[in-house]
């Protein structure tokens, strides 16, 4: 060979190898991989550029020594690193490996170290020694820095992407949404675990089965979610419909569902997505909420009762509120001025006052006042607004307003029956009280009562102890004892009637009544005081007026006896007349010169004749009586006609302190007489009885008894003035009387009623006091003949 | 004119003692009496025109005294009436005196004050049927009278001349003049004051 061309060739040689590292050191530079040789035998280590650029220094031709290269290893690193070497190179392996360097910088880099076993195939260079042991080590440094954190940064990503992943299936269950993607060109369903779960199934149950789907839809959904679905496919707009399904165990959930439908650049559709969420629970809360709503609009409509607020943000009524003014909602909460116009005229100046000061001064009120709704009707209305403060701000006012109109009515009913009763109290001067006469609290006292004890109710409250000391001293002790008593007792009371003085001096009869409820607190009493002294006058004048009926009874009684009288004087004095105006006669015949004796004798006749023409008149009385009334006998029960004028004359008994008592035998037989008769014989025997004792009082007694000679024997006694014994027979005459009042007649008269019935009557003094007057009858038996 | 008679005393009385005793009384002194039991009795029979009285019963059993005293004004009969009474009250008493009672006495009566009543009532009624006889005398010439005469008698009283008569009626004065002789002549009147005196009594009688 050619020195040239040896030459040339080496020239050539020396530019491929110049050319050839060039092109390395790119590759080293853009890899960022730098290559290192280290004798082992001299601890020599070389480097190349991009070495030194990866370790942060300058590229130098001086060898790099192993304690600088030791040092820049990162310390947490650098034992791991020089061990595993070590251990490598012991066990005939090449070392490689990973780990970060420090730069001067401070800058941690993360490399990648490589022994390349390429190297000890180069020919003519064997760099292991006569044992066979490596002297040398060749190999690369790889700056993985960004790789790693590349790698690092993929990681977190997956990381994170699955995290996420699981936390939106943890979302999707707590949220109850599921998600299903629907391959349309495949026709194959994939649900999501939570879609399974909303339908009621396990999720490893496997392929979904979309007939078996549509019949978990509620029969009456199916037609509406099919319809959803079709429209979707069809149209391209999102299904979004809530619709029911049953569960495998029956159970009803609602489910609202959305999806979409995806479609290729050819329009085709090819997928639908969507997501489906269990919203039985928001439903039921949505019901719950609106059921509550509801509860409180019925609420206030139930109560009448509406609810406002007025603040920055503006003004709310409730729809109530509306309905209480009569106003649409529609068209919003009235202006001042506009509610103003709603207010009944009368307290309409009060109600902007009570605004204005509601604004100026931030006060709340409550009042009642009249509304005219638009349809003319008044109502009343309680309105009560509190204003609402946080942390001392004023911030609005809240209030209520209630139709209380009712109550509003009831109340003043209620006051005019409380004015209508304290009338009627005054009225019947009846007053009410309610007091504890132990404690001597007074719970309740009428305004008729203050005036019934001659206090002004206006005065106020007056104590117990001075409605006491009204009672009249001398009624005092009396009323302080029942009372205590009553109190003790724990009973009802009646003080029938006492005496209070007015201040004036006018004096009052009153009568109070207390009514006590045993389970009550002692001394309680409930009751009324009622001013009787018009009744009292009323009574003492109704005793006088029946005094004085009486009294005319007895004068007619007296009268007619009179007129009877008169009517027998008339009688009598036409024969005494006669008698006298013929003796008048014969006087003057005999005076004549002569006399004429015959005339005279005439006269003297007539004289008699008229004398006895007299005597026959009282002859007559006996049955004058009878006169005209024609008897009319029958059988009469004795104990019937003495019950009968017992009840008769009682009044007139006890008008005169007389008690009257019969002793009427058994078995007495009947009499045949005239019943009329009988009652008047009775009636006479007995006032003369009752008239005997008047002024003393005493007893009166009437008996009967039948007597073997078949007659029935009545004796009416009693215990009066008496008679005296010469007298016992005269009393019977007729005009015979021992009253002042009397006309003689009464015992004339009964004698000759009993005579009439073949009877006989007399008188007899009694031994201790008074006469008893009897009389026999005839039983009728022997007056039947 | 015609004689009067006795006086006579009329009883009336229910009472048959009484009605005896009084007739017999009115008899002891000397008048005549008649007696009857009732009013219509009375009134039934005709009496003669003499004085008389009557005693009456207030209370007769068919008629009361005062009916009956009503009923005989009523037939214009005059006649003094003394009430007795058995029972006689004040308003009674009263009534019976304006009705022209002469005298009311209470049975029994003291005999002279009943007989002092009748004596004047006798009288009463003599004076009463005298002046009856006269004005029925005047009566009698005042019908004998032409009715011219009546008429010229009517003018004269009354005061007219013969003159005024004469024109008043329309006849010459001489003829006034023969009637109211006429006249004078058959009312037997003396003068013309006592023509004057007539003419009132006339007038003031019942026409009868």
């Amino acid at each position: 060979m050619a020195k040239e061309d040896v030459q040339k060739t080496l020239v050539e040689l020396s530019r491929e190898l110049q050319e050839s590292k060039a092109r390395l050191e790119e590759a080293q530079r853009v890899a960022h991989v730098g290559h290192w040789e280290w004798d082992l035998a001299t601890d020599v280590i070389v480097w190349s550029d991009e070495t030194y650029r990866i370790f942060g220094l300058s590229p130098q031709e001086r060898p790099m020594d192993l304690a600088t290269v030791r040092s820049m290893v990162h310390p947490d690193d650098r034992e791991p690193l020089y061990r595993g070497v070590d251990q490598d190179l012991v066990a005939g392996e090449r070392p490689s490996g990973e780990f970060r360097i420090v730069r001067p910088s401070g800058e941690v880099r993360t490399v990648s170290s490589l022994t390349s076993e390429r190297w000890s195939s180069l020919p003519g260079d064997t760099k292991r020694d006569a044992s066979g042991r490596p002297y040398r080590l060749f190999g690369t440094i790889q700056d993985i820095t960004d790789r790693k954190r590349t790698e690092e940064a993929f990681q977190e990503i997956s990381r994170k992407l699955q995290e996420s992943n699981a936390r939106l299936e943890e979302a999707q269950r707590i949220a109850n949404v599921g998600h299903y993607s629907w391959n349309l060109i495949e026709n194959r369903v994939t649900w999501s675990d939570e879609l399974y779960r909303i339908y009621g199934l396990d999720p490893r149950q496997g392929a979904i089965d979309l007939a078996k789907v549509g019949e978990m839809i509620h029969p009456e959904d199916r037609e509406l979610v099919f319809a959803a679905a079709e429209k979707a496919l069809q149209s391209g707009t999102p299904a979004d419909i809530e619709h029911r399904l049953v569960r495998p165990n029956g159970e009803i959930r609602t489910i609202h569902s959305v999806g979409t439908v995806k479609r290729d650049a050819s329009g085709r559709a090819y997928e639908m997505f969507g997501t489906a969420q269990d919203i039985t629970d928001r439903k039921r809360s949505e019901e719950a909420l609106k059921q509550n709503q509801f509860y409180l609009s019925e609420g206030q409509r139930l109560a009448h009762m509406g609810s406002w607020a007025f603040n920055d943000a503006g003004h709310y009524w409730s729809d109530e509120l509306f309905k209480i003014y009569g106003l649409d909602p529609q068209n919003g909460a009235p202006t001042v001025e506009q509610y103003l116009a709603l207010i009944h005229p009368q307290d309409r100046a009060s109600m902007a006052e009570t605004i204005k000061r509601m604004q100026e001064e931030h006060r709340g009120f409550d009042q009642i006042e009249r509304i005219i709704r638009p349809d003319g009707q008044v109502r009343y209305i309680r309105a009560v607004a509190v204003p609402v403060m946080e942390q001392g701000l004023f911030k609005g006012f809240i209030g209520t307003t209630m139709d209380v109109t009712e109550q509003e009515l009831l109340t003043q009913e209620l006051r005019r029956e409380q004015a209508y009763l304290a009338e009627a109290q005054s009225l019947t001067h009846i007053g009410s009280w309610a007091t504890n006469f132990y404690t001597k609290q007074m719970f309740h006292l009428s305004d008729e009562t203050f005036r019934l004890h001659g206090f002004d109710p206006r005065n106020g409250p007056i104590p117990l102890e001075r409605f006491f000391e009204t009672i009249h001293p001398e009624d005092r002790a009396g009323v302080t004892a029942t009372l205590e008593q009553a109190i003790h007792t724990r009973t009802d009371y009646d003080i029938r009637e006492f005496r209070v003085c007015y201040p004036d001096g006018t004096l009052r009869f009153l009568r109070t009544i207390g009514h006590h409820n045993p389970s009550s607190e002692m001394g309680y009493y409930v009751g009324i005081t009622m001013d009787i002294t018009e009744r009292k006058r009323a009574e003492q004048e109704r005793e006088k007026l029946r005094q004085l009926e009486a009294n005319l009874g007895h004068i007619n009684r007296v009268n007619m006896m009179g007129e009877l009288a008169a009517a027998l004087a008339h009688e009598i004095r036409q024969p005494i007349a006669a008698s006298i105006t013929s003796a008048n006669a014969c006087l003057r015949w005999l005076a004549r010169d002569p006399p004429d004796l015959e005339r005279a004798r005439a006269a003297a006749a007539r004289i008699e004749l008229d004398g006895n023409r007299a005597a026959d008149v009282i002859n007559r009385l006996r049955s004058f009586y009878m006169k005209g009334v024609p008897p009319e006998r029958e059988m009469v029960d004795i104990k019937e006609i003495v019950r009968e004028m017992t009840a008769l004359l009682r009044k007139e008994a006890v008008r005169h302190s007389t008690k009257i008592y019969s002793e009427l035998g058994e078995d007495m037989p009947n009499v045949l007489a005239d019943r009329v008769q009988l009652q008047q014989v009775f009636m006479n025997l007995m006032l003369n009885a009752i008239e005997a004792m008047k002024g003393t009082g005493g007893k009166l007694t009437i008996s009967s008894r039948s007597t073997p000679q078949g007659h029935v024997t009545v004796s009416i006694g009693d215990t009066g003035v008496g008679l005296s014994v010469e007298n016992t027979e005269r009393i019977f005459d007729a005009f015979h009387t021992t009253k002042p009042q009397g006309t003689g007649m009464g015992l004339a008269i009964t004698r000759s009623i009993v005579d009439a019935h073949g009877g006989r009557v007399w008188a007899t003094v009694n031994q201790e006091a008074g006469a008893t007057f009897h009389f026999t009858l005839p039983a009728k038996t022997e007056v039947e003949t | 004119m015609k004689s009067v008679a006795a006086p006579t005393v009329f009883i009336i009385d229910d009472d048959h003692g009484m009605r005896q005793a009084i007739h017999d009384l009115v008899e002891s002194v000397g008048l005549r009496a008649e007696s009857f039991a009732t009013g219509e009795e009375f009134l039934a029979t005709k009496h003669a025109h003499r004085p008389s009285c009557l005693v009456l019963d207030v209370r007769l059993s068919r008629m009361s005294g005062l009916d009956f005293q009503r009923r005989l004004a009523e037939s214009g009969m005059q006649i003094p009436i003394i009430f007795v009474t058995a029972h006689g009250d004040i308003p009674m008493s009263v009534k019976a005196l304006k009705s022209g009672a002469v005298e009311f006495l209470t049975k029994p009566f003291r005999d002279q004050d009943l007989l002092d009543a009748i004596q004047q009532a006798l009288e009463r009624d003599g004076i009463t049927l005298k002046e009856q006889a006269e004005v029925h005398d005047l009566q009698e010439r005042y019908r004998a009278l032409t009715a011219r005469e009546r008429e010229v008698m009517t003018l004269v009283v009354s005061g007219m001349l013969n003159k005024q008569t004469a024109s008043e009626i329309g006849v010459s004065e001489a003829t006034v003049k023969i009637h109211r002789g006429n006249v004078m002549h058959k009312m037997q009147a003396a003068s013309v004051v006592d023509l004057v005196r007539m003419a009132d009594k006339l007038k003031s009688s019942p026409r009868k």
